[in-house]
């Protein structure tokens, strides 16, 4: 029988596959393919959206994919982010304009879409490929040599960080017999061996390299900075929401049931309580140093990360109570707003080195008056990164502060609060440079049209969100207790 | 759904609407200063004076038919988010303590668009639009019954007045903007942790509104928060020590700027330490009074003795204004030490009438600064000759802010000093304070008005239509002196209000 998740995935794939035989066709250098590809990925989000509003419309739910809202969140977030980028890279640099590079694109979205699917471990592992491979050659696209170094360092970290995860995976069907996500946590809590721990700690650390969690962030900034930044925006805001999707699944499910070793001290919880906080803390002191744009997008993108686990905390900690959906519902609204705010504020970026060659923050004095909407763009995903009131930003942190204020944990609230008013500082100093002081010339620069449709509709996001956040939390909050229940 | 509110009949969209036509007429503000300057300023007048007769018509409702201690006027209640254990509502309403000040915001916006016609010269598009953002944000602070709802629009006061400093700024306006954004954002962060504090300690029947916690919230957890809101609010109020970065902005702000500064968000300070700091953490707040009482009086005296030093005539105000809202701290606590309500009272009218004089003198500061060129104070020789009507105005408002009667300033502190004195005789030192703010005003005078104009030096005087403006800001003083009980009756139940809690 022919269901939308079906289609979804054939439309996805054979778009991906046919793309590059434009280079063939006289229309190698237009824009078709990167039209064909939005419209496919609009498409692609239109059925989503159907079956995550009534998932029975999907007939073959079976062992290695499962149409749940969950995954639903996580698909719709991450294809909405990559039909951003598609949109955005009409306008962008000249590589763009390669029919290879929109097929890469769609290859990603497909292993996005699967991965937020998974239901098994080797469904899950080879969706995580299928994401990362494409991304491996899109990181390098430029030709440049910054772009190449890039490439080869990202493909490293991620050739590595998928050994630790097939290594993990084999560890836990050594032990559990099964694959199936639901077996191995089953089997996980009924043999609690220390092998069992070890396979849950490379999980975080093979997971933590796409969600940029330190210690295993080493490679975000550089890789960021080289690539194309459209990539760049892939990278921060959909490929790392990847990695979280794959974390909920495997690890909260772990942690539901199964304390690691016999220490107290040694639990879940507090793992994820003590990386949320370096990692928060190491993201915004670094990102207050940085001279560049891209690295310091890239360090406040390690900074939510380490805001977002704040979840993982409240889940492990009590699994099942309102604590953990509250914390968990908090992940889910803060990935989908922080895919929004970062998207606009790396594509702002994009956009201002395409314009102005330059990625340093020189570059943005005077912004204001030179790319006005770029300007407001950029002010606006920075207010909402920073958390402030109304916008989205602040609601998604304000959930996941209250999720472990109350109990051992009050102390992951606090670094979070006191992170919160520490990375204005750095936000606020852009906003300055951008319309308070003087930039070297006051001359209007253009604004593509295609780059301001995208702004639009992320500045509408994240003020919409923020003023009315009830749809958007109810539908987060349902998610998550269907996942916890 | 709502008890018993005096106001259960009355319009109850007034407040939205208060809050809603500023912050959406900001951009037709904006839009219609783009097309031409001179219609945005005409734009913003109208504005501003519309949102005026609203907000009048909300003083007098208020003083018509004040609501009962505890109750509100003007209600409005509906759920904004709700979720499992998580409930959130829009919630407004306002009573003596919030109408006066809704009513000299509102008054103060339309003489700030006023004076700025003058004394702003780029930027006015978005300068017009952004007054009015402030404004919105400004009436939600003073409408919220909610505590998330308030830090809400409590945030978003901050955004325009960081550019105001920032773009229309003095030479060292960039510093100055970035120390107002980074000291009061970290201030209110960590007032929110307190407002989270007590939700979370009120669980599972907790709610963020104001009105169900005032007096239900266990003595056990109102120390931290209270705590927690003092800093918050210590840093708008600003209370010594957490003062420094208002000389730094005020000095750097333009100075219709200034005025909004000193009239309208350092009021931000004394109505959270009276509504919640006093309202929801009561029993904390008299185990402690004497601490704040103490700051407050350190306040007083620290802000008079530094204005005292200053040769900056803007900073001099500065500094006037640290030690007026010292008065409205101190005021606020005597009553709940002694029980006796004009010190609340006075607290009230003190922030009403600190608004206009100060506003007043601030406004005034701009107009020397533009005619004379400076406001170095041993610079300013002779304004009574060569700036008469300047000088005139210079003169009446030194008056209203030291308190001299008839100005309404005279009153204000006289009850809060009488309501201090019933707490405590030893506080009688702070009748020493009047007495500095006099000499400082009077000596300042005697440098610029009253001595000889150097020869040769050619200024120009104010024309009468800005004397006409400056007057809007002194006569609501000297009436308010014979017809005090338009503040005082609806702040009475106030009063009673908060008495009663501990």
């Amino acid at each position: 029988m022919i269901d939308d998740l079906t289609v979804t995935i054939v439309l996805l794939a054979g778009t991906s596959l046919f793309l590059p035989l434009f280079q063939l066709s006289k229309w190698k250098t237009a824009k078709l393919p990167g039209y064909v590809l939005a419209v496919v990925l609009g498409a692609t989000m239109v059925l989503i959206g159907l079956f995550t509003y009534s998932p029975s419309a999907v007939s073959w739910a079976g062992t290695l994919v499962a149409p749940d809202q969950l995954g639903g969140i996580f698909a719709l977030v991450t294809v909405g982010i990559t039909l951003a980028v598609t949109v955005a890279s009409f306008d962008f640099e000249k590589s763009t304009s390669d029919p290879v590079y929109y097929s890469l694109l769609g290859f990603t979205a497909l292993g996005m879409v699967l991965l937020s699917y998974s239901q098994d471990l080797l469904m899950l592992f080879v969706s995580w490929e299928l994401m990362s491979l494409p991304t491996y050659v899109l990181a390098g696209f430029d030709k440049k040599l910054r772009s190449n170094e890039a490439s080869v360092k990202y493909a490293i970290i991620g050739a590595m960080s998928s050994a630790v995860i097939l290594y993990a995976i084999s560890l836990a069907y050594g032990l559990t017999g099964s694959t199936q996500i639901s077996a191995v946590v089953s089997g996980f809590a009924s043999h609690p061996t220390a092998l069992a721990g070890v396979a849950a700690l490379l999980f975080v650390a093979g997971f933590g390299f796409k969600m940029s969690i330190v210690p295993f962030h080493m490679w975000i900034p550089d890789a960021y900075e080289g690539a194309p930044t459209t990539i760049s925006t892939l990278l921060a805001a959909a490929t790392k929401k990847a990695g979280f999707i794959a974390a909920i699944r495997v690890l909260l499910g772990i942690t539901t049931l199964y304390v690691v070793t016999g220490s107290p001290l040694f639990t879940m919880a507090n793992v994820f309580a003590v990386l949320a906080v370096v990692t928060m803390t190491v993201g915004n002191v670094s990102a207050l140093t940085q001279k560049s744009m891209t690295r310091l997008l890239a360090y406040s993108s390690i900074a939510q990360a380490g805001y977002m686990l704040i979840g993982f905390v409240a889940f492990s900690n009590a699994p099942g109570s309102a604590a953990a959906t509250l914390g968990l519902t908090g992940t889910i609204f803060h990935v989908i707003n922080h895919a929004v705010m970062k998207g606009a504020a790396f594509l702002a970026a994009a956009l201002v080195l395409l314009q102005l060659k330059r990625a340093d923050l020189g570059a943005y004095n005077g912004l204001g008056k030179r790319m006005p909407i770029t300007a407001f763009t950029l002010t606006i995903a920075f207010l909402g990164l920073a958390g402030v009131p109304p916008l989205s930003g602040f609601w998604s942190k304000l959930l996941l502060v209250l999720s472990v204020a109350n109990g051992p944990y009050g102390w992951v609230a606090l670094a979070a609060i006191l992170n919160s008013a520490f990375s204005l500082g750095y936000y606020a100093w852009i906003i300055k440079r951008m319309y308070i002081d003087e930039g070297e010339s006051t001359e209007k620069v253009k604004e593509p049209f295609w780059f301001v449709l995208v702004f639009a509709v992320m500045v509408g996001l994240i003020i919409g969100i923020g003023l009315f956040p009830q749809q958007v939390i109810s539908f987060a909050s349902s998610a998550a207790s269907s996942f916890v229940g | 759904m709502e008890g018993g509110s005096g106001g259960a009949s009355a319009v109850s969209f007034v407040l939205s609407l208060l809050i809603a036509l500023p912050l959406f007429g900001a951009p037709v503000v904006y839009a219609a200063g783009k097309i031409d300057k001179r219609l945005g300023i005409y734009v913003s007048l109208a504005l501003s004076a519309a949102i005026l007769v609203i907000a009048g018509y909300i003083f007098w409702q208020v003083y018509a038919t004040p609501p009962a201690p505890g109750q509100y006027l003007f209600q409005e209640k509906y759920s904004w988010i709700s979720f499992s254990s998580f409930g959130l509502d829009y919630f407004l309403g306002t009573d003596g303590l919030s109408s006066p000040l809704l009513f000299v915001s509102a008054l103060l916006t339309v003489l700030v668009v006023l004076g700025s016609r003058k004394l702003i010269d780029h930027h006015e598009a978005e300068y017009y639009s952004l007054i009015f953002m402030f404004e919105g944000a400004i009436m939600g602070v003073f409408t919220s019954l909610n505590l998330i709802l308030f830090y809400i629009f409590w945030e978003v006061v901050l955004i325009p007045m960081f550019f105001f400093i920032g773009v229309w700024g003095g030479p060292r306006r960039k510093y100055a903007a970035l120390k107002f954004i980074i000291f009061t954002f970290a201030g209110s962060t960590i007032m929110l942790l307190g407002f989270l504090y007590v939700y979370l300690g009120m669980l599972p029947n907790a709610t963020f509104d104001i009105p169900y916690l005032a007096g239900k919230i266990p003595v056990a957890l109102q120390y931290l928060p209270l705590l927690a809101s003092f800093i918050g609010f210590a840093v708008k109020l600003p209370l010594v020590p957490f003062h420094t970065w208002l000389p730094d902005a005020h000095v750097e702000a333009p100075s219709p700027i200034s005025v909004l500064l000193a009239g309208v968000l350092l009021k931000m300070g004394g109505y959270g330490f009276l509504r919640i700091s006093i309202g929801l953490f009561p029993n904390a707040s008299v185990q402690y009074a004497w601490v704040f009482l103490a700051l407050g009086l350190f306040s007083m005296f620290y802000g008079a003795v530094a204005a005292l030093l200053q040769r900056d005539l803007k900073k001099m105000i500065a500094f006037t204004s640290i030690n007026h809202m010292g008065f409205v701290l101190f005021g606020a606590y005597a009553t709940l030490v002694s029980g006796n309500l004009l010190g609340i009272q006075g607290a009230i009218f003190q922030m009403f009438t600190h608004a206009l004089a100060v506003g007043a003198l601030f406004m005034l500061t701009g107009y020397i600064q533009h005619q004379a060129g400076t406001r170095e104070i041993p610079l300013l020789r002779g304004l009574g000759t060569t700036m008469p009507r300047t000088a005139t105005i210079l003169v009446l408002g030194a008056a209203a802010a030291m308190g001299l009667p008839p100005f309404s300033s005279f009153l204000a502190e006289f009850m809060v000093i009488a309501a201090g004195i019933s707490a405590s005789a030893i506080t009688a030192i702070s009748v020493l304070v009047p007495v500095i703010t006099a000499g400082y005003f009077l000596w300042m005078i005697k440098r610029t008005v009253l001595s000889p104009a150097e020869p040769g030096h050619e200024v120009h005087d104010m024309g009468w239509d800005d004397v006409a403006a400056f007057a809007v800001y002194l006569i609501p003083l000297v009436v308010l002196i014979v017809t005090s009980y338009l503040i005082l009756t609806p702040a009475l139940p106030v009063a009673e209000f908060l008495r009663g809690l501990t």
